[in-house]
């Protein structure tokens, strides 16, 4: 038995529960959203400002209101984008996983968690197509010859990362009453169902660590692919195409700058921290990510 | 637009905070010999990206770009 098939079974009581809610919950992502015609970035904030990254750079500093909004709106669609990028590797990985014979038992929540993140990428694809544009992303896979059950435990504990670190901004947002309620809905919608898919990676997670019981070299390689991982996602929240955008000069060394800023730093580190409290505390990490912070 | 001079040191850099005790010459094969992986490919992208001044299209790229410093400069060395 894989060490995947053995974890999905330790934690499908929790799967079946989280089934029950996802029907219970269940949406239509085409019929939900009244999407205005227009919207106008420079009058209202589709971003909460004190998360835009260039919050607390002198870059900030220098803008004036309306100037602060239209990147609050670019920088939101970059998020979107992000989060685009992010479920399509989520959705391959899933599908890939989806009946796979040593998981033909375990498939039911995989269906649910497969199509809420579908659904996601209408709201935010709905977003960045109508009002502005999908921006690339830079996180690129070559494949890899590693073990199956590495590769099982590296998915699911990326996806949880990724997910945990959206899943604040999400939180955020949702209750920020400056923003638009478009940008309020998107950020709503996506929180409710990831809380249900971070409850599910955090139980599984912790299983198949437990299950693949790994040499200390492999578990150190984990590890480490997983603290790059850390910096490799907050890298994609300082995107130089967002900076140009929203009209800002020489933005490769904007997205440097606000990279190294104290503000910044710091903020990183508040935001990780419960992921990263959670994956010390089921042994997972055992010190802080490098050049994260 | 920097010089190759310039961009080459600064990939040396990056890729010498990586290697750990690998030594590591321009025509090391640092994707062959896993010096670097898939998940240092956004760091490096973007470091590419501010050093050449322009945008480099990830839907059209292969390991071979990066497997080593000497091809990462013949690949984006220059803006296309």
């Amino acid at each position: 038995m894989s060490a995947l098939a053995t974890a999905l079974a330790q934690v499908s009581e929790t799967a079946d529960r989280l089934s029950r809610l996802s029907v219970r919950a269940h949406q239509n992502p085409y019929t939900l959203v009244d999407w205005p015609s227009a919207v106008d970035p420079e009058r209202d904030w589709f971003g909460t400002p004190e998360y835009v990254s260039l919050n607390g750079t002198p870059a900030w500093a220098a803008l004036d209101d309306q100037a602060r909004r239209r990147v609050a709106f670019h920088e939101a669609a970059g998020f979107y984008s992000l989060n685009i990028h992010g479920e399509k590797a989520l959705i391959q990985g899933l599908a890939a996983r989806l009946y796979r014979s040593d998981l033909a038992g375990s498939t039911g929540y995989l269906h649910h968690f497969l199509d809420e993140e579908n659904k996601h990428s209408v709201y935010f694809g709905g977003f960045c197509t109508r009002y502005a544009r999908v921006h690339r992303s830079r996180q690129a896979s070559f494949g890899t010859d590693r073990p199956r059950d590495v590769d099982d435990f590296l998915f699911f504990a990326k996806t949880l990362i990724f997910e945990e670190i959206v899943d604040h901004y999400n939180r955020v947002q949702a209750r920020d009453g400056r923003l638009h309620p478009l940008a309020r809905f998107i950020n709503d919608s996506h929180h409710r169902e990831e809380a249900r898919h971070l409850v599910f990676g955090r139980r599984l997670v912790t299983a198949l660590w437990q299950a693949g019981d790994w040499d200390p070299p492999t578990a150190a390689e984990i590890r480490h692919d997983l603290g790059r991982f850390v910096t490799a996602t907050w890298r994609e929240y300082y995107h130089p195409d967002v900076y140009a955008d929203a009209g800002l000069d020489d933005p490769w060394e904007l997205a440097e700058a606000a990279w190294s800023a104290p503000g910044q730093r710091a903020h990183r580190r508040r935001v990780s921290s419960d992921c990263l409290r959670f994956l010390t505390a089921a042994g997972v990490l055992t010190e802080e990510p490098a050049d994260a912070f | 637009m920097r010089s190759e001079t310039e961009i080459r040191e600064q990939l040396r850099t990056f890729v010498r905070r990586h290697a750990g005790d690998v030594a590591i010459t321009d025509d090391t094969a640092l994707f062959t010999l896993r010096v670097l992986r898939s998940v240092h490919l956004p760091e490096l992208i973007i470091l590419l990206e501010r050093l050449r001044g322009a945008p480099i299209d990830v839907e059209q790229l292969r390991m071979g770009d990066f497997d080593g410093i000497d091809a990462m400069m013949a690949r984006f060395g220059v803006p296309s």
